[in-house]
């Protein structure tokens, strides 16, 4: 039986029906169309379908959308919502920290987060905290490269 | 993957969700996190046509800590444990042991009691708890009953939870006196992997002189274990031949399952490895020495 639900999603309250079964990750594609948010191992281990929830990170394909209501969900969307990246996103691309793409909007919420929490963490701090988000074209050099450049941008004041 | 249908049922109370527990019966479970039962039930392993989320029920995610030791309620989520100050600052392996479990969104979203009551036999905090003496609060409408955690484990995914029962909340008595504690995790497939093995230990004394030893290891059993027998160690000298002892002590009383992360043999192997690289760390660590 599907039931009302007010979701807040980059800002932005929606009112879904959904079912009680229904995966948050679910909800935000095929309701929202939120298509960063990727399904890959379905079991919380790959970091595909992170999304922040009150600024931390989940694994949406573990959380249920009902179980979500009355937070904020960030999805990569939601960074640039005003047409300008991220400068997490800008570093990336600039340090060409991505291949396929595939896992990125996942890594760049999982960066946000830990940057969020800790501004000046070691390349140890960041391999552990990155470390359930998994990249198959194996970009990881790169990707801890970007953080540290991105980390120094923010403290220099980029946002 | 998808899950198939259900329904969500939130209680207020622990005493509500306790009798929507003895209403339901097998037909209900109660979820916390969330991480382990969404994967069983997308799996289909398990099925419940009623879930009872513990979610609404105010008062069960505290960390609070007094002369009696640290209270931690069991909706408390992993990640809370392992980022507490008052935790590490008196606790640092059970902080180690919390902040080992998979990666950094499980660790968001799973809580304390899901973790414990899940009694998979390779979890990695029961191990640290066993050494620490820790009590589980159980409650249900009858009654409010404490049950030793190594009493709490009876074999594989079975604990000493009975129907209507919820698990309230973690008790950790203050350690030993000039006792330190360590948790080792050993993972053989990749960083963030669920434990092969890990080995707890609390070594009161240094390398001369052992004045108390706890081992608890997890998956090396259907169930986390505290290994008896280990006052042969008391007022000995942290020897080769001594070790040698405690690591035929622990060999006796392990019953390795063997899995994708090793066979029997090459947890043995490994136990006594991680044995006694536990308790020369610690036996080293005395600032006395
Ligand atoms: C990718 C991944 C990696 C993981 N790696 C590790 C690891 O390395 N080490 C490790 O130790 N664990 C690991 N886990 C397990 C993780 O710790 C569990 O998912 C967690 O313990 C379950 O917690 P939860 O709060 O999500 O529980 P839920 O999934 O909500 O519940 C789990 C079980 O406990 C029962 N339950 C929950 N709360 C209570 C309560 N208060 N009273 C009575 N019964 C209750 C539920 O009915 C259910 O049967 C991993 C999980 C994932 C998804």
């Amino acid at each position: 039986m599907k039931r009302e639900l007010a979701l807040t999603v980059n800002g932005r309250l929606a009112k879904l029906q959904v079912e009680d079964a229904d995966t948050l990750l679910e909800v935000l594609r095929d309701q929202l169309n939120l298509w960063s948010v990727r399904e890959g191992c379905g079991v919380g281990a790959c970091g595909t379908c992170t999304v922040l929830m009150d600024g931390k990170p989940v694994s949406s394909c573990l959380v249920l959308a009902r179980r979500a209501e009355g937070r904020e969900i960030v999805t990569v969307e939601g960074l640039a919502a005003s047409g300008k990246l991220d400068v997490i996103q800008e570093t990336f691309i600039e340090e060409r920290a991505l291949q396929c793409g595939y896992c990125t909007p996942g890594f760049i919420l999982s960066v946000k987060a830990l940057l969020d929490e800790n501004s000046t963490p070691t390349d140890d701090e960041v391999r552990e905290y990155l470390s359930g988000n998994l990249c198959r074209c194996a970009g990881y050099g790169d990707i801890v490269r970007a953080v540290r450049v991105a980390q120094e941008k923010r403290r220099a004041g980029a946002t | 993957m998808t899950i198939p249908v259900f329904e969500l049922l939130r209680p207020k109370t622990l005493a509500e969700a306790s009798e929507l527990l003895l209403k339901h019966g097998d037909d209900a479970r109660l979820i916390a996190g969330g991480t382990t039962l969404v994967i069983l039930m997308k799996q289909r392993t398990v099925y419940y046509p009623y879930l009872i989320d513990l979610q609404g029920i105010s008062g069960l995610d505290h960390i609070t800590a007094d002369g009696e030791g640290l209270r931690i309620g069991a909706m408390a989520t992993q990640r809370a444990v392992e980022t507490s100050l008052l935790v590490r600052r008196s606790f640092p392996a059970l902080a180690d042991a919390f902040g080992k479990i998979g990666n950094v969104r499980v660790r968001t979203t799973a809580t304390v009691g899901g973790n414990l009551a899940h009694a998979d036999y390779r979890l990695d905090p029961p191990p640290v708890l066993l050494i620490l003496g820790a009590d589980l609060v159980l409650s249900s409408p009858k009654q409010t009953r404490t049950v030793p955690i190594k009493d709490f484990y009876r074999g594989l995914y079975e604990t000493a939870l009975e129907p209507g029962e919820i698990l309230a909340e973690v008790r950790v008595p203050p350690a030993p006196e000039g006792s330190r504690t360590l948790y080792l995790k050993y993972s053989s497939l990749s960083a963030n992997d669920w434990p092969c093995l890990g080995v707890a230990a609390l070594l009161k004394g240094n390398a001369k002189r052992c004045d108390e030893l706890r081992l608890g290891v997890g998956g090396l059993a259907e169930k986390p274990l505290l290994i008896e027998g280990l006052e042969l160690a008391r007022n000995e000298t942290i020897t080769d031949s001594l070790l040698d002892e405690i690591a035929r002590l622990v060999d006796e009383q392990i019953s390795p399952i063997s899995d994708l992360r090793g066979s029997e043999w090459y947890k043995r192997e490994m136990a006594r490895v991680f044995v006694k690289r536990a308790i020369c760390a610690l036996a080293e660590e005395d600032p006395h020495l």
